[in-house]
């Protein structure tokens, strides 16, 4: 029985690491091509690790100014995430502690959640060249905001019903206006959860394409757009590609790897609480 | 708490105090509305003039270069009844659900029974095969454009180690092979996903329940269709419904990998929709189709939630 | 200086009625317990009072003011919960400031009084932890102080010591009590906890299904139970109960039991009871009201023998708690620990005429005498 299980533990272990070794393959591949020089990239047989190190090709994207539309990302992305963020706790407050609207208007804000971009980006643009707003800040905010709303207030729907409600009780009767519970004692409360949901509002909006493919022209472009301006009909810009991909997805692989703890909570809607 | 519901009617008194409390009230009762106003607002941007809007442009006859506002009637939801090319992009759509969702399914469930039980370092194998689920869709697709390379990328390379000799083949023009490529860049990111959550649910389920239905003899199947499989269901259920509406919407995968080609075999309904709608500015056309995915898509969630009601 | 006026209240969930007509007043400086099984309605009274919950009829009057409509922070009145309701995220200091800041109190008196509350409790030198850092007593202490530091007119307790391991939940019900002698102000605590209810309160309320029950003085309700359920409700052990038969004895009444088994009244309360002559009624009689006939100590006329055979033997250590059967029913008696019986033997023990109630089965209220 012993030496079985040892020998079990072997085993799972070598597949584990097969396992793993196959899905990050994709990205030490991507990342090894945005640090070798041209002559590595198109050697044939490819060039499993490359004899150095070497940061030109993220050099001639900084120098040639590609990276402004990280910058781009940057703005869009947390302005909206902080305003979806905001707009979005206080509706799930109301939903979570006064049942406003019902089970029905719950389920009507998740249900926005599930409408296929394609769908919404259409009547947009054509809403958005009334409005002046295509290739603007604001008109990719204000659309990541309304995209992400519905996943704030059902995940923070979840988080505000974690808090204990005494604790807004108390509030109230030592003084407190409906507002200032709001403030002073739900926001505070639900800080981890805010936290984590607004870093997967932030993944979103960052790593979003359709949107951005359509309604951004060259003022706003964002990373994931920028990136598909490399591919070419017969041949891609393989170093352009690689190097910014790797800049728009680090980032993002440090703040979910902060947020372990609610991962899975973040990424099922919250139908797990992990 | 205060439900702002009917309060006592005899209060009433006379004087100043009634006034002040009367005042404080109606703050209390309407702050519950002025706090999912803003959102609801911002959401109605996309929840409901889209819908709004496409039905009304879709019975009218825009496109590039005609302003024609006038009422067609349902001319264009006819034309789009015996448009082969809508029928196939939706044929498409359906392929890839029905093949990534279950190898997703497959895959990420037996990922999650590997790491069940303990594993030393298993906390730092989640955290690296979270990786591609956090990874935008479009530099998945990006960097799988770049691995099936015919000639410089790797898959080949690795195919012709197996085959001893040189792999040629051309995994984003070759008929035969561009629904493998693009199956796999889709469920190499997201049968981690799968593997997340039901690694969290299988984690959950009450152990001492497995152990007795052990101790009675129940072999593994038995145990995981009777036991295990009712206690992850809801999960299960869940992470499927997000994924197949993701899968519906497949649009960043393919634009990088094929844009729906060659010619239009991979072309999805987003795809599709996008080439008529801001290629070849077919308004009206694009408003008919864009609402009958909403439709179609309204009363497959209806019935799909329905039924897990029903389930529960 | 408070005075609570409760006049018909009513508070409803849906179908399901939570309080059926409460009238109720509270003295200036009074100490108010509210007791009941859970689900009689005391902690939603509680909560009315506090404006948490909004009324469907009645009036809740403070000092001359009808509250009804007034939010909960206007009331100007201090609530400990049961959870202790401290916020996580603030030190000792700024949870008993809490209430200060919400009304804008300006910092040198929030500094003065936070110090004032914290040494009364005896927690001054806990005000830079963090509520996690606390024992549940600490804890306690906190809640209580964050009430203590603003100069409510009314204090609330909800079920406050039911959180705390029985040893703690003593100190802190002795200290609760001397807050209030203190303080002197008019307070109200809910609990289930009757031995609480019984060393706290100036004036008990019992209540049961949305409505009071009987309220008065400890003693009262103790020795004066209105209603069976009063009677049953109050004392621990519980009071036994014996459906039984009141018959004519010789000159006077006697109940009557299995196995020829009777017990006279005592003959000053046969004229109360005289027309219950031939009926039914049910007995009852606390544990510590019976003894064992033989224990040295003088027996009292109105002690009456009984002869049982003890079932079951519970000692405690302080007392022994012996059980035998009447009429079917399983009684308790509260012996010495010294008296310890085995199981199976017969003994004679000593019935106290003087403190048993009769109890009518029809309404359950207890028959005046």
């Amino acid at each position: 029985m012993r030496a079985d299980k040892g020998l079990g533990l072997t085993l799972r272990y070598v597949t584990a690491i097969a396992v793993t070794v196959v899905f990050l393959f994709p990205i030490y591949w991507l990342a090894m091509i945005s640090f070798k020089t041209p002559e590595e990239i198109f050697a044939f047989p490819p060039v499993w690790w490359p004899e150095s190190i070497q940061f030109a090709n993220y050099a001639v994207l900084f120098k040639d100014g590609d990276v402004d539309t990280i910058w781009n990302s940057m703005v869009i992305a947390t302005v909206s995430t902080v305003c979806a963020m905001f707009l979005g706790t206080m509706c799930a407050y109301s939903i979570a502690r006064f049942r406003t609207g019902g089970n029905f208007f719950a389920d009507w804000v998740l249900s926005n959640r599930m409408i296929p971009p394609i769908v919404i980006v259409f009547p947009i643009f054509l809403l958005y060249v009334q409005l002046g707003w295509v290739d603007t800040y604001v008109g990719l905010i204000v659309l990541y905001t309304a995209f992400n709303l519905p996943y704030v207030i059902w995940m923070m729907r979840g988080y505000i019903q974690d808090i204990p409600l005494e604790l807004e009780e108390s509030a109230l009767v030592d003084g407190c206006s409906r507002w200032q519970v709001f403030m002073k004692v739900v926001w505070p409360m639900a800080r981890g959860g805010l936290f984590a949901t607004a870093v997967f509002t932030f993944v979103f909006a960052w790593n979003e394409f359709i949107f951005a493919l359509v309604l951004t022209r060259s003022d706003v472009t964002t990373f994931p757009v920028q990136v598909t301006h490399y591919f070419g009909g017969q041949s891609n810009f393989w170093a352009k590609i690689a190097a910014m991909s790797m800049l728009g997805t680090v980032p993002i692989f440090i703040a979910v790897a902060l947020l372990q703890r609610f991962l899975v909570r973040g990424i099922s809607l919250g139908a797990v609480k992990g | 708490m205060n439900s702002g519901g009917a309060t006592g009617e005899t209060v009433a008194g006379p004087g100043g105090p009634a006034l002040l409390t009367r005042a404080s009230q109606a703050a209390d009762r309407n702050f519950k509305y002025w706090m999912i106003f803003p959102a609801v607002l911002v959401i109605l941007l996309i929840g409901l003039f889209p819908v709004i809007y496409t039905l009304i442009v879709s019975t009218q006859n825009l496109t590039m270069m005609d302003e024609d506002t006038t009422f067609h009637g349902l001319m264009h939801y006819r034309a789009l009844l015996e448009d082969a090319r809508f029928w196939e992009s939706l044929l498409h759509t359906f392929i890839f659900v029905v093949v990534a969702l279950p190898a997703e399914l497959i895959f990420g469930l037996a990922m999650a029974y590997l790491f069940l039980e303990r594993l030393p370092g298993r906390q730092i194998f989640v955290a690296l095969l979270v990786l591609p689920v956090i990874t935008s869709p479009i530099i998945a697709g990006a960097t799988w454009r770049l691995l099936f390379d015919n000639r410089f990328g790797p898959i080949n390379q690795i195919l012709g180690w197996f085959a001893g000799e040189p792999v040629p083949i051309l995994w984003t023009v070759d008929p035969n092979f561009v629904y493998p490529a693009i199956l796999i860049a889709e469920i190499w990111q997201w049968t981690p996903f799968m593997f997340l959550l039901l690694l969290a649910a299988l984690s959950n389920v009450d152990q001492s329940q497995i152990e007795a239905a052990e101790l009675d003899g129940a072999g593994f199947w038995r145990t995981f269709t009777r036991i295990v499989l009712p206690a992850i269901w809801p999960v299960m259920a869940i992470a499927v419904l997000i994924r197949a509406l993701d899968l519906f919407r497949l649009f960043d995968v393919i634009w990088a990998l094929t844009r729906g080609g060659p010619g239009t075999s991979t072309e999805t309904i987003s795809i599709y929709a996008y080439v008529l709608g801001f290629q070849q500015f077919e308004t009206s056309y694009t408003s008919a189709m864009a609402f009958l995915v909403i439709v179609i898509l309204a009363v497959s969630i209806t019935l799909i939630l329905r039924r897990m009601e029903i389930d529960r | 200086m408070a005075r609570l006026e409760i006049r018909g209240l009513r508070k409803s969930y849906g179908k399901v009625e939570a309080l059926k007509g409460i009238d109720l007043d509270i003295a200036d400086g009074e100490f108010c317990v509210f007791v009941g099984p859970s689900g009689c309605g005391k902690s939603t009274l509680l909560r009315t009072i506090a404006g948490l919950e909004d009324i469907n009829a009645g009036t809740i009057d403070i000092d001359g003011e009808v509250v009804n409509n007034l939010r909960p922070r206007d009331r100007n009145i201090a609530m400990v919960f049961q959870n202790y309701a401290l916020y996580p995220y603030l030190n000792v200091y700024e949870n008993i400031a809490f209430g200060l800041r919400a009304r804008k109190v300006p910092d040198a008196e929030v500094k003065v009084r936070v110090g004032n509350a914290a040494e009364m409790l005896g927690i001054s030198g806990l005000l830079d932890r963090t509520p996690r850092q606390l024992s549940g007593g600490q804890r306690q202490r906190v809640a209580i102080g964050r009430a203590v530091v603003r100069d409510a007119r009314l204090f609330l307790f909800d079920e406050p010591l039911s959180n705390l391991d029985a040893q703690l939940r003593d100190g802190m019900r002795a200290e609760i009590k001397r807050l209030h002698q203190e303080i002197g102000k008019t307070t109200i605590y809910v609990t289930h906890d009757q031995i609480e209810a019984m060393t706290l309160a100036d004036r008990i309320v019992l209540l049961r299904d949305g409505l009071i029950e009987q309220q008065g003085a400890p003693l009262d309700l103790f020795e004066r139970p209105a209603t069976r359920f009063v009677a049953g409700f109050l004392g621990s052990p519980q009071m036994n109960f014996v459906e039984t038969k009141l018959e004519q004895a010789d000159d006077g009444l006697a109940l009557v039991f299995d196995q020829d088994r009777k017990l006279p009244l005592d003959p000053t309360r046969v004229p109360a009871f005289d027309k219950w002559r031939g009926r039914d009624v049910i007995l009852g009689i606390r544990p510590e009201h019976m003894s064992r006939s033989g224990d040295g100590a003088s027996r009292k006329p109105a002690e009456t023998p009984l002869n049982v055979l003890v079932d079951l033997v519970q000692p405690t250590g302080t007392r022994t708690y012996a059980q035998f059967r009447l009429n079917g029913t399983e009684i308790t008696v509260e012996l010495p620990s010294h008296t310890v019986e085995r199981p199976g033997t017969t003994i004679e023990i000593l019935v106290d005429m003087s403190r048993i109630i009769l109890v009518d089965p029809e309404t359950q209220r207890v028959i005046p005498g």
